[in-house]
């Protein structure tokens, strides 16, 4: 009699696991099937879509096809150019709010003050800060006269090819450098004082304290907010773009997102549209793999 | 065993339902979210005979100008059809195609869609329902069906002329020392007058090249007066030489013009709608190009130049290949009955009252639309571009921009660019073109 009942006692125990587990399953089923359906779902169409004609082909199977014709398309080819210039622009746009953090953290006359004006960019649309840079910029704006003051001639800021994406991404990096500034003065507020207090009993400058002691404890938090900073860059300068440049002049500040936008509408071509999509998202997945790795990274340090 | 965990998954099954319908409730309020855009095409089909809903989408039902226009195409229409139901949706125009786009992937939209004429309308012809033979009087009454047409079939009913004539400020003239009442009629009149016009401290042209547009109108606006008629015809046809001096000469201008100083700083930073107009409007330049309908035309310039408005026909070019020019114009804007709608002769009968000639004529008074149809009165309006751009159109010819391709066209957008900013030469420009366009 023994034996079988320590048998049901494992068997209930096994019932009782596998009951869990449904209890699991149906609780995350939600969430699930608003992934697979809205996500998941529309991705596998979408590279399925790629590999699929347009206009007179539309449906048809056409292998890489679109794959080739985004190759050698030269502005598909420089809105990734245009990618690898967000990569290089990335330190730029976390030093430049890393060093105002530590201007505000040292309490610099007016830190109050600064403290919410750096911020103010980040509650405007890309769209009204365009608007308001489209005119700044302009040949015979604010900016140009400054500098036909100094005696330089005008510069057009947005109308010259070689000029206008680093318009384009200097004022993103203004636009969105208040939030990564938060975060900066999040990281500062934990701080360990006694530590600065160590550094200036032991008579260190103000850069020996910031390289050895504000830097090293910041670590996590410049790693965080490049992180997020690059991810805002891919995904949050379609309005900038649209506004101040419509990815001209000659297709210089085209970037994957404008492209896969006027692919799909203006040129009425959604299958190559689709292609490329994949390529940004195996873009993104690539940067997005790195990233996680670099967090992974950042907390075992500690 | 069996019986005691049966009844536990009996009891279960019923938790697991119970927690189920919350979640597929979930599910299908999310997937409802979607519905708003789709619900024109669902509501859409529901029209029968004498009942239900058509949707028309557009770019213009939202603009205050057009009001009236709207009520009358819809009156006239409900009169006929008492118990339809007719919804105008304004689209945002620069999102138009976009939207439509996905409407034609989907195989679902509206019934009925306001089109431009030429590339944006061909290339989208297999949405749409051939109209020939339900055209009736339409075919006498209205003009520009070209623009509407791919292969002979027409696909959409024009309701606006759209064309390109030079539009000049009499005033700039004037403080230029030229006669105001005198209008270049050749290239190398304008040539003087831009020098002068540059001299007393204004722009000559007024141009805005941020979206590449530009070049559209500045070859459709030049290019009477530099092709031969019979050029002109083969390049309509298809027969586009790219490299011929005819097409040379008009790239060799574009580049031309810019280096001597025609235009105002920043070509390729100014966007033409709406900077490059309001330049003109304002009184910051001698001329432009500008349109006959929708925008950027007789009407919206007469509200701020008043008498100093003056239009003149492209100029000729070269004496010994063009005897006399014309205004460039074709169908703008038409309605296409797309081929899902249930209803087509309902549909057609919406087209009908959208064409009709009381609706054109409010278009016209109330938007400074030209319209389509020759027949209605333009005397009611006094302004004298208005009544020169009219007494034009029986020579007008179609637009040379609008035969090319959407994809030979953005290509041409970013060259004009790049010429500008001379980072490609005529030549390569000339090269490209030629290889889009096959």
């Amino acid at each position: 009699m023994a034996v079988p009942a320590a048998r049901r006692t494992t068997a209930v125990r096994r019932w009782r696991l596998s009951e869990q587990k449904i209890a699991a399953l149906v609780l995350v089923t939600p969430a699930l099937l608003i992934i697979v359906g809205l996500r998941v779902v529309p991705l596998v169409l979408g590279a399925q879509y790629s590999l699929t004609g347009d206009g007179d082909r539309n449906g048809v199977f056409v292998g890489l096809a679109n794959y080739k014709t985004l190759a050698s398309d030269p502005v598909f080819r420089t809105a990734v150019k245009n990618v690898g210039l967000l990569f290089l622009a990335l330190p730029v746009a976390v030093a430049v709010p890393g060093i105002l953090a530590t201007f505000l953290f040292l309490k610099v006359p007016g830190h109050r003050f600064y403290r919410s004006v750096y911020f103010f960019p980040v509650v405007l649309s890309p769209v009204i800060i365009g608007a308001i840079f489209n005119i700044l910029l302009s040949v015979d704006g604010p900016l140009n006269q400054l500098l036909g003051v100094v005696g330089l001639g005008p510069v057009d800021w947005l109308g010259n090819s070689h000029l206008a994406i680093v318009s384009v991404i200097g004022v993103h990096i203004w636009a969105t450098f208040g939030m990564a500034l938060v975060i900066f003065m999040a990281g500062f507020s934990t701080l360990d004082q006694s530590l600065l207090d160590a550094a200036r009993c032991d008579g260190a400058n103000l850069t020996q304290t910031i390289r050895h002691v504000v830097v090293p404890e910041l670590s996590q938090t410049i790693q965080f907010v490049f992180v997020t900073t690059m991810i805002g860059m891919l995904t949050g300068m379609f309005g900038l773009v649209y506004v101040m440049t419509a990815g001209g002049p000659g297709g210089a500040t085209y970037l994957p997102e404008f492209y896969i936008w006027v692919t799909q509408g203006q040129m009425n071509s959604p299958a190559l549209a689709s292609a490329a999509s994949m390529v940004l998202f195996l873009v993104m997945l690539v940067v997005g793999l790195a990233q996680i790795r670099l967090i992974k990274r950042a907390t075992k340090e500690v | 065993m069996s019986s005691a965990s049966g009844h536990l998954w009996q009891f279960r099954r019923g938790w697991v339902a119970a927690a189920l319908v919350p979640a597929l409730a979930l599910v299908s309020a999310a997937c409802g979210a979607a519905a708003p855009q789709s619900q024109a095409g669902s509501g859409a089909s529901a029209g029968g005979a004498g009942s239900g809903k058509l949707v028309v989408w557009d770019w213009h039902s939202g603009d205050a100008t057009t009001k009236d226009y709207y009520a009358k195409a819809k009156s006239d229409f409900e009169a006929k059809h008492p118990g339809v139901q007719v919804e105008f949706v304004a689209q945002p125009y620069d999102q138009y195609y976009t939207i439509l786009g996905t409407a034609i992937q989907a195989g679902k939209g509206p019934d009925i869609s306001m089109f431009n004429g030429g590339a944006q309308l061909r290339e989208r012809a297999s949405a749409l329902l051939p109209l020939d033979d339900k055209l009736g009087d339409l075919k006498d009454r209205l003009v520009g069906w070209d623009a509407f047409r791919k292969d002979k079939t027409t696909y959409a009913v024009p309701v606006t002329l759209q064309g390109f004539p030079f539009y000049y400020n009499k005033a700039v003239y004037k403080k230029a020392g030229l006669d105001p009442d005198k209008p270049p009629a050749t290239l190398a009149e304008l040539q003087t007058d831009c020098a002068a016009i540059k001299k007393s401290g204004n722009a000559c042209f007024n141009l805005g090249n941020k979206e590449g547009l530009g070049i559209e109108f500045f070859l459709s606006g030049f290019g009477p007066g530099v092709f031969s008629p019979a050029q002109y015809d083969a390049w309509l046809a298809g027969k586009r030489d790219w490299k011929s001096p005819e097409v040379r000469q008009i790239f060799e201008l574009w580049k031309k013009t810019n280096d001597e100083g025609w235009y105002n700083k920043g070509v390729n930073s100014t966007a033409m709608f709406n900077d490059q107009f309001t330049m003109f409007s304002g009184g910051k330049g001698g001329n432009v190009i500008g349109l006959i309908s929708d925008t950027a035309h007789w009407k919206s310039f007469d509200e701020f130049l008043g008498p100093d408005l003056g239009v003149y026909k492209p100029p000729i070019s070269d004496p010994a290949n063009v005897k006399s020019t014309f205004l460039p114009a074709e169908g703008g804007i038409g309605y296409g009955v797309m081929k899902w709608t249930k209803d087509p002769a309902l549909a057609m009968d919406l087209v009908k009252s959208l064409a009709s000639s009381d609706a054109e004529k409010l278009f016209f008074e109330k938007a400074g639309a030209i319209a389509a149809d020759k027949t209605i009165d333009t005397k009611a309006v006094d302004v004298p571009a208005a009544g020169e751009i009219v007494s034009w159109l029986p020579d007008s010819k179609p637009l040379l921009h609008t035969a090319l391709s959407a994809k030979t066209l953005d290509l041409m957008h970013r060259l004009s660019q790049q010429l500008i900013s001379g980072d490609v030469t005529v030549d390569q420009v000339l090269t490209q073109l030629a290889a889009s366009d096959k």
